[in-house]
């Protein structure tokens, strides 16, 4: 046989994930810009020089006036921290809380929704599972109008439920529990 | 066609039977020579292989979960772009001036223009309906595959519209989902 070609190892950025020559192209190249400069200095020459420009000017600043505080100016070279999506769109920092709704089914029977379990961690087919087996009903994960998953149980359990919530998973605060109530959100506490 | 991908497009995963995976290698090996020493490390023939259905009548083949190859209906087995990095040479290959990365990083089919401009290059074989990387001026890495829509000549001859369907390209759905399980 002949010989295998070796995989190539492609260098992805570690920011925004694409190939580091790309990330001129990519969502952010501003965030990129010091991942570039550490890690693929040689991509971009340009960006280097450019770096080290800023870097002279930093210390001829810091040499006109030692007064300046170092830290002051690297603080602007710092990236900020905000989490992204790898789609570089920036992640909207979903509210964690968790949303309590009762729908009347017809006139007596109801199924109360949990929406934004997700949040805290807590895998919903896990949580179903043990909605259903606390209240002894049924609950599924359901795809909710906004493609997002909530879960769905059988039978009016709203009160019932926000103790259950708490005592299983300790990460959901009481206070981010909310019920909806004629169309209002009401917090549970 | 990757534009919007998730793990929420895929309608059924299933793992195939040891005839259609035969058949996949088979069609794999067919149409990208290149790959075969190193199709046995890609598919192993003693490891599932996951064949996920997708809206679209998209397949996407999965191995250990990382989707390597996709086609649409019965048309070509397609590598997926981090799989075309790995191995750049088993595709044929157009390249398309500086201009036009942006858009195609956004998704836009390939105008003839930019294969036929001076940074573009055309690999003359290259017939119509075939699957191609789609390289840029000035880098190394592909951009995009494509399925190409007239023939080099043709591109070359009438030098208008769409040359080469955009299928996947970085940074798109596919691209992101690095696993799918």
């Amino acid at each position: 046989m002949a010989e295998k070609p070796q995989p190539v190892q492609v260098l992805y950025c570690g920011v925004c994930g694409l190939p580091a020559e790309y990330c001129e192209f990519g969502p952010d190249f501003e965030k990129c810009k010091p991942w570039l400069i550490q890690n693929a200095p040689d991509v971009y020459p340009d960006l280097l020089k450019e770096a080290n420009a800023k870097e002279t000017d930093k210390v001829s600043d810091q040499l006109q006036s030692t007064s300046i505080s170092a830290g002051g100016g690297s603080s602007t070279s710092k990236p900020e921290e905000v989490k992204r999506l790898p789609g570089g769109k920036i992640k909207k920092k979903d509210k964690q809380e968790v949303i309590i709704e009762k729908v009347v089914r017809n006139k007596r029977k109801c199924i109360t929704t949990v929406k934004g379990l997700e949040l805290f961690g807590v895998k919903l087919s896990d949580a179903s599972k043990k909605l259903g087996k606390k209240f002894a009903t049924g609950a599924s994960v359901v795809k909710g109008p906004t493609e997002k998953e909530q879960i769905d149980v059988q039978g009016d359990i709203s009160y019932d439920i926000v103790e259950f919530i708490t005592d299983t998973w300790h990460d959901v605060p009481e206070a981010a529990i909310f019920f909806i109530e004629d169309g209002k959100k009401v917090p549970a506490v | 066609m990757f534009k919007k991908f998730s793990s929420e497009e895929v309608s059924a995963q299933n793992q195939v039977k040891a005839s259609v995976q035969r058949k996949i290698r088979q069609s794999i090996a067919e149409e990208y020579p290149g790959l075969e020493p190193v199709i046995d490390d890609l598919l192993p023939k003693k490891s599932p292989l996951i064949v996920a259905k997708c809206q679209n009548h998209l397949n996407v083949v999965l191995v250990n979960n990382v989707p390597l190859f996709f086609n649409i209906r019965d048309g070509p087995y397609m590598p997926t772009l981090r799989l075309l990095h790995q191995y750049p040479n088993v595709m044929k290959k157009l390249q398309v001036d500086r201009g036009a990365i942006k858009f195609v990083l956004a998704g836009a089919n390939i105008m003839c223009p930019g294969l036929t401009s001076p940074g573009g290059a055309l690999d003359d074989d290259v017939a119509e309906e075939t699957p191609v990387a789609i390289m840029a001026e000035g880098k190394q890495h592909a951009l995009a595959i494509g399925f190409t829509k007239m023939s080099a000549k043709d591109i070359r001859a009438i030098n208008k519209g769409i040359g080469v369907d955009n299928m996947h390209y970085l940074n798109d759905g596919l691209w992101k989902t690095e696993r799918l399980d």
